[in-house]
């Protein structure tokens, strides 16, 4: 490829316009934009506009879409090592969250994605850590046992539910508020910045702030893409990129707090509990994990730092 | 328009005539798409009714919902299938009753030739997909297929039912395939100035 | 070009779902995205993949059976046994039924599917020519998604990031006004048309009329019983409507037999296909033309024309029923919100939830306006009256619709007086 070379890139994502990622992903095409001078864009396609993840990520593959943001959760059901960034009570909040996703340990674990799922990663972001908020009043875990929890739809996730004995369900986000508030669902997984924007608690007793899990995101680039760019735009694209993914990172240090605020103030009762709360199920996931993901202890070194 | 499928309005037809050796085939190939379809409803009622019991009985089952989708899914493709032979996918008339009885025609074996060149077109989209050839060539090994061809649809999972997502696609191919065939006995009939099949034909069988 | 191919395949009489996922072939061809022929199988299927589309064969499944069954003909015996010999007096049951049912489903096509086959036969029975009954139980499915629940307004409220819970309050007073504008339309038609009158009946054959459908009723009751109690989704309470229908049939009725079940099945199963196989195809053409920015382009054109919010719904509405005119409507929401809204709201100043109610009760209109509308392929299917008439015996109802529509777009408060 040589300079001369210009493109309009497509950029996929599934949160919707005024999200912390959409918002990120958008000041990125302008960055890109900015840096080549016009040469080459972005467009943005927030909201699912060309599919969910697994379309976008096969699209990725085929060289139709050109870049995305999507949820590391994703690309795990395709490369279960980063399953490790999903145990349990990893991180106690989201600047222990913060430090593990900017590692060096953790951005060596994409060396292998452009050959095992076909895209480039360039850096890590995140979203809030997980929460559960649930119809009836929790106590214990075991108010929780058989229920149905809705699930982002990925493996980690789905043992640590399986683990609690209850029945976790994969649903799409745009069907979590009329599952919620007609009983299909007991309770959702999700974090504070959708349980607050997307009214959840209009339908719930309990919310349980557990911090259980975090929620990391991958600044991803087509491999089909990737192999047609320059050197040149290869640094730039990345550097920009990663940047991009790392403010959605700083923009959950800076708004965690505020979110939680916002919960605070509807009817919802909020519950803290940690890692006991959930008794066995934590070393359950664990023992299911801890083969599956080798790169976990080095992440709980530095996590516990 | 044509091709409601509620028999009391349809269009005056002729009977239908005594059927070529393609139009023998693909009655054959009607009738077990009839079944699957009959068997596919079946499941998808069936799963739905599970899960209400068993989420009742506080034993939700967590694979119902993605079953019951892809068994829609299926249902939807087959009958899709069906409708080509059926003459009962809906489409616009406004133009062919105000032909003469030449150009309607003409018409008509136009449309039954945009049809199967659909039905080839999605034949050989599902062939670039599946790749079988590709596969063939490394020996079958799926990861050494998807590096090679940047092709990962053997590596894609379900999410919940635990069977490889190629399956669950194979209806895709399956159905340009039947689609393919309906459409040729379709180009036959039309030739020959003969009705196809219709749906209560069906269900009589 | 790709327009022009559109319409030239339409009028020749090609099935309209091989229409649109051959208009997206060609536009692919023709724009040189080659790339994306690797991805259209796969997303012919994945269009699809979709929980809520399970209510269509659902609800398909339970018209079926309460026909089958007795259980049609007894509802509406017993409705006439109330309304004596009002003029028209069965197609205001059937809008009063569909704002009852309007409270219990969240979407126009399967409210369609339901009411047609529980509706249609009955007032064609009782002297109404099919074409108006058919058009009366459609407008009367529009209410669906405008009075709460609403799977349009689900998914309004997540794109926008606001209170679905206040998004179906907003739709309230507007599902209200629409259901009176149809009743306006019916006693209009009735002073100018001969409508049928509905049977004078004796005490005793009131008493007969009702004790033979009151069991019917069980349906209804268990529809909003199992959602009400959190028993079942509104998706599954189609499947125990469908149980609870054969139950009756079989039980009470004595109509329905185990014989029967593989060809209702059938005929269900083959009524849905013909509808969400239009979706697959309304998926990938949305998928393409999205891909190709094509939306974008004219939302971004439509945002430079004019300085005045009222005009710029007038024109949103405009565009809006152009797009509604070829893809339908969830497809469309996800398609242009993301675009209109940010404009709508930071450029014009437009409340969040007046511009959601009236861009869904847009897209909600969008059903049934040819060429391309869900609810006049439902109702087609299900009745097996030709859409040109359909069209014709709607336009008194579509026209009161968008009368509905541009009072809602010039008095916002109607909208928020609820919320606010
Ligand atoms: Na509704
Ligand atoms: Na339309």
């Amino acid at each position: 490829a040589n300079d001369a070379f210009a493109e309009d890139f497509r950029l996929g994502l599934i949160t919707p316009p005024n999200h912390i990622w959409t918002q990120n992903a958008e000041a990125f095409a302008r960055a890109v934009e900015e840096a080549t001078d016009g040469r080459h864009t972005v467009s943005v396609f927030p909201a699912q506009q060309l599919g969910n993840e697994a379309q976008m990520l096969q699209q990725m593959q085929t060289g139709a879409l050109d870049m995305s943001f999507m949820t590391v959760a994703e690309v795990s059901n395709r490369a279960p090592e980063f399953g490790a960034f999903y145990a349990p009570f990893l991180v106690d909040d989201i600047e222990e969250a913060a430090e593990v996703l900017r590692s060096d340990e953790a951005r060596s674990m994409l060396a292998t994605l452009p050959q095992k799922v076909g895209v480039v990663g360039v850096g890590f972001g995140a979203a809030g850590l997980r929460q559960i908020v649930a119809r009836d009043d929790i106590d214990s875990a075991g108010d929780l046992a058989g229920s149905k929890i809705r699930i982002t739809p990925f493996q980690p996730i789905k043992d640590f539910y399986e683990a609690l004995g209850t029945a976790p369900t994969p649903m799409p986000l745009s069907d979590v508020y009329d599952a919620l508030a007609n009983g299909q669902v007991d309770a959702i997984d999700m974090d504070l910045e959708l349980i607050w924007q997307l009214g959840y608690t209009d339908h719930a007793r309990t919310m349980l702030l557990s911090n259980h899990m975090m929620f990391p995101m991958l600044g991803l680039v087509s491999g089909r893409t990737w192999q047609a760019l320059s050197e040149e735009d290869r640094a730039i694209i990345s550097d920009l990129m990663a940047q991009a993914v790392d403010d959605c990172i700083r923009d959950y240090l800076e708004k965690e707090a505020q979110f939680l605020a916002e919960v605070e103030k509807s009817d919802i009762a909020i519950r803290e509990v940690d890692a006991a709360f959930f008794r066995d199920a934590v070393d359950a996931w664990n023992a299911i994990w801890e083969p599956k993901a080798p790169n976990l202890a080095a992440l709980r070194a530095i996590a516990a730092d | 328009m044509t091709g409601p499928a509620d028999p009391a309005d349809g269009p005056r037809r002729r009977p239908a005539g005594r059927p070529g050796p393609l139009g023998r085939v693909s009655g054959i190939v009607l009738r077990a798409e009839g079944v699957a379809l009959t068997a596919l409803m079946a499941a998808v009622t069936g799963l739905i009714l599970l899960n209400v019991v068993t989420r009742t009985a506080g034993m939700a089952l967590f694979w119902v919902d993605e079953a019951a989708i892809y068994a829609m899914i299926w249902a939807v493709f087959i009958g899709a299938s069906m409708q080509i032979r059926l003459g009962a996918a809906i489409a616009v008339d406004l133009v062919p009753p105000l032909l003469p009885a030449g150009a309607r025609r003409a018409l008509a074996v136009l449309v039954a030739v945009l049809v199967l060149e659909f039905a080839c077109t999605l034949l050989w989209l599902s062939w670039i997909w599946y790749d079988p050839l590709g596969l063939a060539r490394v020996g079958f090994d799926i990861a050494a297929f998807s590096g090679a061809t940047f092709n990962f649809i053997y590596a894609e999972p379900t999410v919940t039912v635990g069977v490889p997502k190629f399956l669950v696609w194979l209806v895709v191919p399956l159905v340009a395939a039947t689609m393919t065939l309906h459409a040729f006995a379709n180009l036959t009939d039309v030739l020959a100035g003969r009705d196809g099949p219709r749906l209560p034909d069906l269900e009589a069988a | 070009m790709v327009g022009a191919a559109f319409g030239l395949l339409l009028l020749a009489g090609v099935p309209i779902a091989l229409v649109l996922a051959g208009s997206a072939l060609f536009y692919i061809l023709w724009s040189g995205q080659t790339v994306l022929l690797q991805s259209y199988a796969q997303q012919l299927f994945s269009s699809i993949e979709s929980y809520g589309l399970l209510a269509i064969p659902l609800f398909m499944l339970t018209g079926e059976l309460m026909n089958e069954g007795g259980i049609t003909g007894r509802l509406v015996g017993m409705a006439s046994a109330f309304m004596g010999r009002v003029k028209g007096g069965l197609a205001y049951i059937n809008l009063v039924v569909n704002m009852m049912v309007a409270s219990i489903m969240g979407s126009a096509t399967a409210q369609m599917a339901v009411m047609s086959r529980a509706m249609v036969p009955a007032m064609e029975k009782e002297g109404y020519d099919r074409p108006f009954a058919a058009a009366t139980t459609a407008a009367g499915s529009l209410l669906s998604p405008i009075i709460p629940p609403s799977m349009l307004f689900v998914i309004y409220g997540v794109l926008a990031q606001i209170s679905i819970g206040d998004m179906f309050i907003a739709g309230i007073l507007p599902g209200l006004l629409l259901a009176l504008s149809f009743l306006v339309v019916l006693a209009l038609i009735g002073t100018v048309k001969d409508l049928p009158r509905g049977r004078a009946m004796d005490a005793a054959g009131r008493w007969a009329a009702v004790r033979a459908g009151v069991p019917t009723l069980i349906i209804p009751v268990v529809i909003v019983g199992g959602i009400i109690g959190g028993i079942a989704t509104p998706t599954e309470s189609a499947a125990v409507a469908a149980l609870a229908a054969f139950l009756i049939g079989r039980v009470l009725y004595k109509e329905m037999t185990f014989a029967r079940i593989p060809v209702v099945l059938l005929r269900a199963g083959f009524n849905a296909s013909i509808v969400v196989f239009i979706v697959a195809t309304a998926g990938v053409f949305g998928w393409v033309i999205i891909y190709e920015q094509v939306p974008q382009a004219l939302a971004a054109r439509l945002a430079g024309l004019t300085q005045d919010p009222f005009v710029f719904l007038l024109l949103v509405n405009l565009g809006l029923i152009v797009v509604g005119m070829v893809i339908d409507g969830i497809a469309a929401l996800i398609l242009l919100v993301p675009i209109l809204l940010p404009i709508a709201v930071q450029q014009y100043g437009i409340d969040p939830f007046h511009f959601g109610v009236v861009v869904c009760l847009n897209l909600v209109l969008g059903l049934l306006t040819p060429p391309v509308g869900a609810g006049l392929f439902v109702m087609t299917a299900m009745t097996g009256v030709r859409p040109g008439a359909l069209v014709k015996a709607l336009a008194p109802f579509l026209l009161a619709s968008f009368s509905v529509l541009m009072l809602l777009s010039w008095q916002g408060w109607i909208v928020t007086v609820l919320i606010r």
